[in-house]
């Protein structure tokens, strides 16, 4: 495994960590909220909502290391896979 | 919602998570079961909230495995490709499969889960724990492709990862490590999990009140199970894990047979 492939390990599972601790924090403060003031159990939506957001930002983070090496093939392929998730987000709400 | 509600759910995300992470399998299969028969949710609002415990297994137990270069994120995001296609169709459809038709496939992916799960039990009984990972190239990928297109259909339409579709694939004709192809799996479901759950979202079909002591009780569960799990022997709480499925089949065959899932 090559150096850059080891700071892109990093950097996605930086991602990752951030996305789950962020979610975690503001369910549990929503769910503990609740019982207190009516929007408690917005700020646990938000923190759901950052739950679903992570994934796609996953992607971009891979998608901007593998243009950062060079790796076009797998960049577009990132691409690829973001224009999906992109198409699944927009079908959502319109339905 | 009362505070004993809460607490079990935030019980059940816990175990699921945990057990999950410990014997490498998707926890998310005994929750939708657990929520459609104990809880009386609706088919489509209990895989809606799987859903989204499915993100977070895969969320906070990936972080520790591409941590640990164990992920092989070229192959992930390429398998990515087809299965989110195949999550977004079966979203699309699963608004128009009606509950009971629903119940019945999930029950029997439930049964296959728990078959595949004893081959693992009965391969990992004396497993010896490998330290490095072998060199490899992933092969054909058309086959991996197929397979990944499936495994997110079944995700869109059931709510679950889809591993023991994805990992035997990548292992037995991609010539992936077994290590490698779990952690993969675990890496692609989030992706796959979320796209679908744009449109269980969109739909009102996820309960926040529900989703949230839930994937709160998930998000410690995995990762506890994943940083514990290299010192564990996954044999009896895959034992464990086995009984819960079975039992939760015979329940759902019960509840159909007797009219329920309406």
């Amino acid at each position: 495994m090559s150096r850059q492939d080891l700071a892109a390990d990093r950097a996605l599972s930086l991602t990752l960590k951030a996305g789950a601790y962020t979610a975690f924090a503001l369910i549990v403060a929503g769910l503990l909220l609740q019982w207190a003031t009516p929007w408690g159990i917005k700020v646990a939506t938000a923190g759901l909502l950052v739950l679903l957001a992570t994934p796609v930002l996953r992607i971009v983070v891979a998608c901007i290391q593998f243009f950062r090496q060079h790796d076009f093939k797998y960049a577009l392929v990132s691409l690829g896979v973001l224009s999906i998730v992109v198409l699944a987000y927009f079908l959502g709400i319109q339905t | 919602m009362t505070l004993a509600a809460v607490l079990l759910l935030m019980l059940i995300g816990f175990g699921a998570g945990a057990f999950g992470a410990l014997a490498g399998v998707g926890g998310g299969i005994i929750v939708t079961p657990l929520l459609a028969i104990y809880f009386g949710l609706p088919m489509h609002q209990a895989i809606g909230v799987t859903l989204l415990c499915v993100i977070a297994t895969s969320t906070a137990t990936s972080s520790l495995y591409v941590e640990r270069h164990v992920t092989d994120v070229r192959l992930g995001m390429t398998l990515e490709l087809a299965t989110t296609v195949g999550a977004l169709i079966a979203a699309l459809v699963a608004h128009h499969v009606n509950r009971r038709t629903l119940a019945v496939l999930f029950a029997c992916f439930l049964l296959y889960s728990a078959g595949s799960m004893i081959r693992k039990a009965w391969g990992s009984r004396n497993e010896k724990r490998e330290e490095s990972i072998p060199e490899y190239t992933p092969q054909n990928y058309p086959v991996g492709l197929a397979a990944s297109l499936i495994a997110g259909g079944f995700s869109g339409l059931l709510g679950i990862g889809g591993g023991p579709i994805k990992v035997p694939v990548m292992y037995l004709f991609m010539k992936v490590p077994l290590r490698v192809a779990a952690a993969t799996s675990n890496f692609m479901i989030g992706v796959t999990a979320a796209t679908s759950a744009y449109i269980y979202w969109g739909r009102g079909d996820v309960r926040v009140d529900i989703a949230a002591p839930l994937v709160a009780g998930v998000f410690t569960g995995s990762l506890l199970g994943a940083r514990i799990s290299p010192k564990v022997r996954s044999f009896y709480i895959l034992l464990l894990l086995i009984g819960i499925a079975g039992w939760l089949s015979v329940q759902m065959i019960y509840k159909l047979l007797t009219g329920g899932f309406q």
